[in-house]
């Protein structure tokens, strides 16, 4: 089913329409939320609500509009409230825990080794560079989209991804350099 | 944005990389939807009245329910035939005219957004007003097909195979289905009591409770001319029953196993007690797992048995049923146990018998361990009771019997807390004897009413986050009335564990003695899930019987995944497909047809690592359901066919509803050609029972008017 076409019988109070929507970026949005505030549960509860307010609004979205832009927003609207809120840190990957065993293969062309040192580095990153990161590499939004999502210019988003890269890249040649001199 | 700079270029591939390399670990939980959509129900409580509105109109309705509660109270004390529970519907003072009068509390209505009815109004004046219901599908549908099949002529032994280019017949319009929801209904004054079970247990399967016999069952309760009432405020989950799918479109079925068997005993108890059966309560793969076929058990301990067969389908001879039976192999029950018991001691386990079957099922259970295992008792009511709380300790300590010996009714139920605490409890277990297989074990009637009353909010807060050595949620529902199967259902489905159902104190000692306890406490495979790939070039479509709830997206039979499931020492389970062959297929090689493979795939509960098996699914085509099939598999059919059928009857047409009467009448009818291979047996005449129970319901409750015109 088109995007267009299930938002449309979303709006006309399809719940199979909004099932395959729901399915479409559950992913996305729980990635994201777990990456934003490093606890499942929490993610869970969030992106629960941000379908549920995405279903709410439905009737007023735009049909000609893409689906994930809007409802990532929705989810970070959220998730930055209730930072304000509760005062949650955010936390790297590692701190959550992981629903795989030990047997589970994650197989990717990068070492063991190499994926805990960007994990460690982006750990490291400002909450507001994390969010940028997360949103362009991981939940793969434009830089207009995560503009629109954080509620920012597009120029503050280039601005913070850049440096986010450029502190990145600090961390990991740091890495590098105390693993060499050992 | 796309940095020109060779170096930003560089760390964006490593993010996206690295992202990609954590996507398994960033999926969202399978039941995503499934707990948004009932979040979906309850919308518009809140939503076009807004919260205090709300809150007010729900306390002026509840004041109203009070009333009315009273007066009905009062009304039945003056003089109303205290046995009669229509009487008690017809004093509803709601104004409110039940849909039916054979229990039906279900109200169909078309999936819109209008605002439902009170819950409180609902508790408090039966049926409640049609209810917006987001109506859950099954995965990829591509093709629905005409379900049930109409009344063939006599079934001939060549399967006719339907042309490639013909096109199956569409559905009847697909109805709504009914969500998970509370019903409260005027309950029976004297519910009737219960046969007692008897000791026999073949052919069911192993461990299974023992079912009172079919003459034990008619003495209890002569069943009624009419539809019974369903009994009060019992809950179930109704999950859409599976379309046909072309294997064109889609070869792939995927679905975890499952190796519980309650919706069989609680519908035959129900039966037996002279209620209906209610459709939603039928999971066909549960009634299918009540039944032992006697599978092989494999040739060793690496992997399941698994063994396929082909038959006519009994009511359709244009169509096959491909059973695929997997059996797990007899381990040695050596490793250590840490067991926590936690024991719902809430005011609605005084009804009936249920406080003596969970302390009879508890001490079963305490009495099955060994030196080496170590036991810990939970009470809650609207909190633990904390005085009644056993730390782990040695099974010989006397503490735990006096403990379970007061197991009293008092209170509201909180059963998040009791599962909180028995996670704290069993997880320092766990740390202090990590080489011990950890088994938390709820008793209760599933009626949760403080705290987080739905299964994922319990879950959430009791989450278990070691992975590798997970806390096994073991549920045991007791009662008839006022019991929540879906809550319990759910809770071992999510919690890495197995449901059961106990009506008796003799069917709770016989479950849990030594030699069952220690099967079921020894896990063969965890996150348990198994993929069949039909061959296109053969099979023109399939269909699989039950599994509603079971079934996942192809795509996450790679994951390991909690809600996948458990299953212990030597238990069996069984799928049925109905399949339609092609018209061009090439003939059978040796008079043996090989439609598909299925692979299975797990986690060993002791090293943590994947393992997965492969299987053809491959039978003699030309078996025609008689004599000539096995028999076992032709009660396998017919206890399939027949829950699939029963529990799609909310779903139906008039027109459908007629043919579901049909359907169950003519597997009755080889049900009775069965009498003399498996006469025998008790199960048989139980099933034979039930089969008679809610064949006679259905032809004695109304179709439903689906309110269109034809």
């Amino acid at each position: 089913m088109a995007e267009a076409e299930a938002i449309r019988l979303c709006q006309e109070g399809s719940p199979d329409a909004f099932r395959h929507l729901v399915e479409r970026h559950q992913n996305t949005l729980y990635g994201t939320a777990v990456l934003m505030t490093g606890d499942r549960s929490v993610a869970e509860e969030h992106v629960q609500e941000a379908f549920l307010s995405a279903w709410r609004g439905i009737r007023r979205f735009r049909r000609d509009r893409p689906f994930k832009p809007w409802v990532v927003r929705i989810l970070v609207n959220r998730i930055v409230s209730s930072r304000r809120r509760n005062r949650v840190p955010t936390a790297p990957l590692d701190d959550a825990e992981r629903v795989t065993g030990p047997a589970d293969v994650l197989e990717s062309a990068m070492s063991a080794e190499r994926r805990d040192e960007v994990q460690a580095a982006l750990g490291r990153l400002s909450p507001r560079h994390h969010q940028v990161v997360v949103l362009r590499y991981f939940a793969e939004l434009s830089v207009s989209e995560v503009a629109a999502a954080l509620g920012v210019r597009e120029g503050t988003v280039k601005s913070r991804l850049s440096r986010a890269l450029s502190r990145l890249r600090e961390e990991l040649t740091q890495t590098c350099d105390t693993e060499a001199r050992r | 944005m796309s940095s020109n700079n060779p170096d930003d270029r560089e760390m964006e591939r490593r993010l996206r990389d690295y992202f990609a390399a954590h996507s398994r670990e960033l999926r969202a939980p399978a039941y995503t939807w499934a707990r948004l959509e009932r979040r979906m129900y309850d919308e518009p409580k809140r939503g076009r009245f807004g919260g205090n509105v709300w809150r007010v109109w729900a306390a002026a309705l509840g004041t109203a329910a009070t009333a009315a509660v009273a007066i009905v109270i009062v009304t039945f004390m003056v003089g109303l035939p205290a046995s009669d529970p229509s009487s008690m519907m017809m004093g509803d003072e709601s104004g409110f005219v039940p849909e039916s009068m054979e229990g039906s509390a279900r109200v169909q209505a078309r999936p819109t957004r209008a605002p439902a009815a009170s819950q409180m109004a609902s508790d408090a004046f039966g049926p409640t007003p049609a209810r917006p219901l987001p109506a859950p599908t099954a995965a990829p549908a591509p093709m629905v097909m005409a379900e049930p099949t109409p009344a063939p002529a006599a079934a001939p032994t060549a399967v006719p195979r339907v042309m490639a280019a013909a096109q199956p017949t569409p559905a009847p319009a697909a109805a709504p289905t009914v969500q998970p929801q509370a019903v409260t209904r005027a309950q029976p004054s004297a519910a009737p009591t219960p046969a007692p079970a008897a000791s026999a247990m073949l052919p069911y399967a192993t461990a299974a409770p023992a079912p009172a016999t079919q003459s034990q069952a008619r003495a209890a309760s002569e069943p009624p001319t009419a539809p019974a009432p369903r009994p009060g405020a019992t809950t179930f989950a109704d999950f859409a029953r599976q379309p046909a799918v072309l294997a064109s479109e889609d070869a792939v079925s995927t679905f975890s196993l499952d190796v519980d068997r309650t919706s069989y005993f609680l519908a035959l108890e129900w039966a037996r007690a002279g209620y209906g059966v209610e459709p939603d309560s039928v999971r066909a793969e549960e009634w299918l797992n009540a039944f032992d076929y006697g599978y092989r058990p494999p040739s060793d301990e690496w992997g399941f048995g698994v063994q396929t067969d082909l038959v006519q389908h009994p009511l359709d001879p244009g169509k096959l049923l491909a059973r695929i039976g997997f059996q797990a192999p007899h381990l040695p029950d050596d490793r250590p146990l840490n067991v926590t018991l936690v024991l719902d001691a809430s005011g609605s386990m005084a009804n009936g018998n249920r406080v003596a079957i969970a302390r009879a099922a508890a001490e079963a259970i305490h009495h099955s361990l060994r030196p080496q295992d170590r036991i810990a008792v939970v009470h809650f009511t609207t909190d633990v009771v904390g005085h009644l709380t056993v730390p782990h300790v040695s099974p010989d300590f006397g503490g735990v019997s006096e403990s379970i010996a007061n197991l009293m009714p008092r209170e509201s139920t909180n059963v998040q807390a009791g599962l909180n605490e028995g996670v704290r409890l069993a997880d320092q277990a766990r740390r202090e004897r990590p080489d011990a297989y950890n088994y938390v074990i709820l008793m209760s009637d599933g009626v949760a009413n403080v705290d987080a009353t739905d299964p994922f909010g319990i879950l959430e807060s009791a989450y278990d986050r070691d992975a590798a050595n997970p806390l096994r949620l073991i549920t045991i529902g007791v009662g008839i009335e006022n019991y929540n199967d879906y809550l319990l259902e759910q809770l071992a489905q999510h919690g890495n564990g197995w449901y059961r159902y106990l009506d008796n104190v003799d069917q709770a000692r016989a479950t849990f003695s030594r030699e069952n306890w220690l099967a079921l406490s020894t896990p063969f495979a965890d996150q348990t899930r198994a993929q069949v790939t039909w061959d296109p070039n053969l099979v023109y479509s399939w269909r699989i019987v039950g599994y509603e709830n079971r079934v996942t997206p192809d795509e996450t039979f790679a994951e390991d995944r909690k809600e996948f499931a458990e299953i212990y020492s030597g238990a069996a389970t069984t799928v049925l497909y109905e399949l339609v062959l092609r018209s061009d297929a090439p003939p059978a090689r040796g008079g043996r047809a090989y439609l598909g493979r299925v692979e299975l795939r797990w986690i060993v509960p002791d090293t943590q690592q994947s393992r997965s098996q492969r299987a053809d699914v491959t039978g003699r085509e030309d078996v025609p359901f008689g004599r000539g099939a096995d028999p076992m598999l032709r009660l396998a059919a017919i206890v399939g066919l027949a829950a699939d059928r029963y529990g799609a009857l909310p779903r139906v047409s008039a027109e459908g509803h007629y043919a579901i009467r049909d359907d169950l009448d003519r597997l009755g009818k080889h049900l009775d050609a069965l009498r003399s291979d498996l006469g025998h047996l008790d199960a048989y005449h139980d099933f034979s029972y039930l089969l008679e129970r809610v064949t006679e319901s259905v032809q004695a409750r109304p179709p439903r008017p689906s309110g269109y015109s034809n």
